[in-house]
């Protein structure tokens, strides 16, 4: 037994190319190809895309999929040469943009964020401002001539990386920021002055040496256990079980995205914003989405600051607004369907920072169908193949009212359309059964018909799951506080 | 939804908690399970409804679909609904669900307890006006589709109550009885207990060690005959009383379970004297055709025999499900889930139609059927009617029809013309793939 595996390990080796040629792990955003989601991941194959065709978009490098798949059938670790590629990567995007990654005086600041060919829930989110260190944090002051900016992207950055790379609860890191911003006059975190802000880094660090770990002060060590974590993720409970109930196979992998950081949140003419090309909810034609001055991506589905309709941005920053039509216009003429597209505003400057096709609601995807096929902007075969089974049921049970504020208990995994209410009981499955049908007397209660007859039943134990007390599979509160903030993103209104 | 994990479930205290928040028996919640929310209280939800644009896609999926889709409908409403969302028909109308109303079901139980066919006659003669009422109604919604009316199903005891019920009753009336006051009572009590008794002799008398089975389908009516006889007199005086209005009746009788050629020429015969005899009495021609479910793997294999017999085939895909994995589905909650789990499965077979095995039985059985009859008509009126991967294996195969639950003829219809314009996609890159090699 041991034997096979060995010679099958042999002949994994034997097969890869020789050290001259080396197999090809990274890609800039330039030389990627944007129809290759299943080696770039959506999110990469989008950025890749965009910079082809000349929009505004930082630069950048991805780590493919392929690279994941590998770092599993390598025990863990980045296949040969991938790092190397990293770095070298790395070096291209910091002459492009003129700075250097951990240089003191004028340091590249990059964020890192997971992209699978299909975006789901429980993979690592975005790490911003990766390259921080006590040094470079005084390099990022003086470029920007502005420490408190720099100081703010550093407890930014102490608190990502602390909650989504080492993996501490988000809630002790926002109980700092809490804290401190109740000292302040104003008690928001724009009126958190210097002193405050190293006091808050001072307490961020702490938490995570408190859970044995620390911040890495080397930039290059910092990206390296990023994109670990990346690839760790992929594996995580709730990406499993996603993938498990959405049918997506395992073996994809997912890719790295290493990107320079533009800033929103560098002055008054500086933003942040999400928006799709068309309403997800309705379907109507219209650009929809929220933006938020002064402010880094993450602000805006933080939900610390109410943002402002995207529809605003045209009186604020006319310009831009005009710009960044023009682009959303520009993407769904190339791609042919509804595109969710996040952007950020560094200094009177547009950026696009990502795009990718946008979910919708059964309504509006029946209605977007429609609509571009009338527009000739798709046939109507492709209209019809535009729908899922999953969008007509959508249409065709009662589903909760988007607009309720009514008190969210709990996040599961969504597994069925439509919604159901009813009172609580508590029994086992068996009991249940019995009770059920006793209550429900005699075969002669309208309903569902095929449970009438035992070899009819549906005998399936979901209702149970839902109830289930199974400890293995919490996710943690972070990560479900999070997931509620991106739905309310996506269902505003 | 699954894997609400912040929720803890407290089964002694007959509560859940949430971050503190207590939630008890009897309160209510509201599970969203598009998002996976699980919401507090009574949530007001927003009740479907089906704009142009529906009306608008749907029409352009029923262009370039080439499988039908029908309903499985038992009640007119049932059928009123199905019409509403675009079904081209029935595929199957269960008529054993038609005898659970109370006044109904006691004439039912009172046919299975008689003792002979002459008091069997009698309990039937109740049934037969209840019956042809319902069928009356399903063909005036549906005029003009076709309606596959399959004979009773079930096993018998499905109509009759529980033992373990029985007997916690009996003994209530036990108990009644040293309490009764007066003679009158407790002579009342003792008739009582004799009814119970007298019924709970024939619940062990007809009781099956393994139903799904047993003494059910064309069985029953091959054995009592006067129970077929008297489902297809309702049906062909309905049709007339229907016909007489003007209205097109298209019907389809399928005989169940058959797994021998003969049971359906038995049943067939049966079926074509009763129908001579009503046109008969009534001077009136009837166009109908007869049929069988395929449900059982010994069905498929010899579909070239059966097909003699039948104008067309629909594929009872729950039930060949269970025969072909041997898998009594009411008890497969225990493994199958785990099996999915483990990937030994890759899905629950009664969800998604297993190809490979029980797809492959239903590619003989219509291969082999259409053998002897090209124009043999073939559905499949299983729950996997309504799924998009089935329904896509049943376009590959060149099926006819998929019949479905009425909701969820929408999705069928969709996911019908998405196979087609797939399998033409494939076609075409085919082609160009040859083309090139040339």
């Amino acid at each position: 037994m041991s034997e096979a595996i060995l010679e099958a390990t042999e002949t994994i080796d034997t097969n890869d190319e020789s050290p001259e040629q080396q197999h090809k792990w990274v890609y800039l955003f330039e030389e990627g190809n944007g129809d290759n989601k299943s080696l770039f991941g959506g999110k990469g194959a989008g950025l890749c895309e965009m910079t082809r065709a000349g929009l505004p978009v930082p630069p950048g490098l991805i780590v493919t999929t392929e690279a994941c798949n590998a770092f599993y059938d390598n025990n863990k670790q980045f296949p040969e040469g991938m790092w190397e590629q990293v770095v070298e990567a790395l070096a291209e995007i910091e002459k492009k943009v003129g700075k250097r990654f951990g240089d003191s005086k004028n340091p590249l600041l990059v964020s890192v964020r997971s992209g699978a060919a299909f975006s789901m829930p429980g993979m690592m989110d975005t790490v911003l401002n990766l390259g921080l260190n006590e040094e470079t944090v005084q390099g990022l002051a003086e470029q920007t001539g502005d420490l408190r900016f720099a100081l703010d992207a550093y407890r930014r950055f102490a608190s990502l990386f602390g909650e989504i790379v080492i993996g501490v609860a988000h809630e002790k890191f926002e109980r700092v920021l809490d804290r401190f911003k109740a000292q302040t006059k104003g008690g928001r975190d724009t009126d958190l002055k210097p002193a405050e802000l190293r006091g808050i880094i001072a307490a961020e660090k702490e938490i995570i040496m408190a859970e044995q770990h620390a911040i890495p002060d080397d930039p290059y060590e910092q990206l390296r256990v990023a994109i670990a974590a990346v690839f760790n993720s992929w594996m995580g409970r709730r990406a499993c079980d996603y993938r498990r109930i959405n049918r997506i196979p395992d073996n994809l992998g997912t890719a790295v995205n290493v990107q320079a950081m533009v800033f929103g949140n560098m002055g008054a003419n500086s933003g942040t914003g999400v928006a799709f090309t068309r309403n997800p909810s309705t379907g109507k034609k219209e650009l929809y989405g929220e933006y938020l001055l002064k402010a880094q991506g993450e602000d805006v589905v933080a939900g610390t600051r109410t943002p402002n309709p995207i529809s605003q941005l045209k009186k604020e920053l006319p310009k831009v607004y005009e710009q960044f039509a023009g682009i959303a216009q520009l993407l769904e003429q190339h791609y042919h369907d509804m595109q969710d597209c996040e952007f950020t505003i560094e200094r009177g400057k547009l950026w696009m920072l990502q795009t990718r096709t946008g979910k919708r609601t059964g309504a509006a995807a029946v209605r977007i169908a429609v609509d571009m096929a009338n527009e000739k902007l798709i046939d109507r075969k492709t209209a019809v193949q535009r729908v899922t089974p999953e969008h007509l049921d959508q249409l065709l049970h009662p589903t909760v009212d988007p607009n309720t504020d009514a008190q969210v208990l709990a996040t599961g995994l969504p597994a069925s359309p439509g919604a159901a209410q009813g009172a609580g009981r508590f029994q086992s499955r068996r009991s249940r059964r019995n009770g059920q049908r006793r209550s429900q007397g005699r075969p002669g209660t309208p309903g569902n018909q095929s449970r009438r007859f035992p070899w009819h039943g549906c005998g399936s134990g979901h209702r149970d799951r839902t109830w289930r007390n199974d400890k293995s599979r919490r996710g943690g509160r972070s990560r479900h506080g999070k997931d509620l903030r991106e739905w309310r993103l996506g269902h505003r209104r | 939804m699954s894997g609400a994990s912040a929720i803890d479930v407290d089964y002694s205290q007959q509560q859940f908690s949430v971050d503190g928040e207590v939630v008890t028996k009897g309160d209510w919640i509201t599970v969203d399970g598009s998002t996976g929310r699980v919401f507090l209280g009574k949530v007001p939800t927003i009740q479907p409804s089906l704009g142009s644009d529906f009306h608008e896609l749907m029409k352009w999926a029923d262009k370039v679909r080439r499988l039908g889709v029908r309903a499985n409908a038992d009640t007119p409403l049932d059928a009123k609904t199905a019409r509403g969302f675009g079904a081209e028909g029935i595929g199957l109308c269960r008529t054993e669900h038609m005898f659970f109303g109370d006044q109904r079901l006691a004439a039912m139980r009172e046919m299975i307890l008689a003792d002979g066919v002459g008091a069997r006659e009698k309990a039937l003669e109740k049934l037969l006006p209840l019956q042809r009422g319902d069928f009356i109604g399903i063909f005036r919604e549906m005029a003009g589709f076709p309606v596959t009316i399959r004979l009773l199903d079930p096993p018998l005891h499905e109509f009759l109550p529980n033992v373990d019920e029985l007997l916690s009753e009996l003994a209530e009336l036990k108990m009644g009885l040293k309490q009764a006051k007066t003679m009158v009572e407790m002579d009342h009590l003792l008739d009582q207990i004799d009814e119970k008794r007298n019924l709970l002799d024939h619940v062990n008398k007809i009781r099956e060690a393994n139903p799904m089975l047993g003494f059910r389908g064309c069985r029953l009516g091959l054995l009592y005959p006067e129970v077929t006889r008297m489902q297809c007199r309702a049906i062909f005086e309905a049709a007339i009383q229907v016909k007489n209005e003007r209205k097109q009746v298209t019907l389809e009788i399928m005989v169940p379970l058959v797994s021998v050629n003969e049971e359906l020429k038995q049943q067939a015969d049966l079926i074509n004297d009763v129908a001579r005899e009503v046109m008969g009495e009534h001077g009136m021609k009837i166009d109908y055709m007869i049929g069988t479910m395929i449900e059982l793997p010994r069905a498929a294999l010899t579909a070239h025999k059966i097909a003699q017999h039948a104008s067309f085939f629909s594929f009872g895909t729950n039930d060949l499900t269970q025969t072909t994995f041997g898998l009594s589905r009411d008890d497969s909650g225990r493994f199958l889930p785990s099996y999915v789990d483990r990937k030994i499965l890759a899905d629950d077979p009664f969800q998604v139609l297993d190809s490979e095995g029980v797809g492959e039985l239903v590619r003989i059985g219509a291969e082999r059927g259409r053998s002897v009859k090209p124009d043999l008509k073939i559905g499949i009126c299983g729950e996997h009617g309504g799924d998009p991967r089935s329904i896509a294996f049943c376009n590959e195969i060149g099926l006819n029809y998929v019949s479905c639950s009425p909701y969820r003829v929408p999705v069928a219809r969709l996911a019908a013309a998405q196979a087609a314009l797939e399998a033409d996609a494939a076609e075409a890159k085919n082609k160009q793939a040859t083309k090139q090699a040339a």
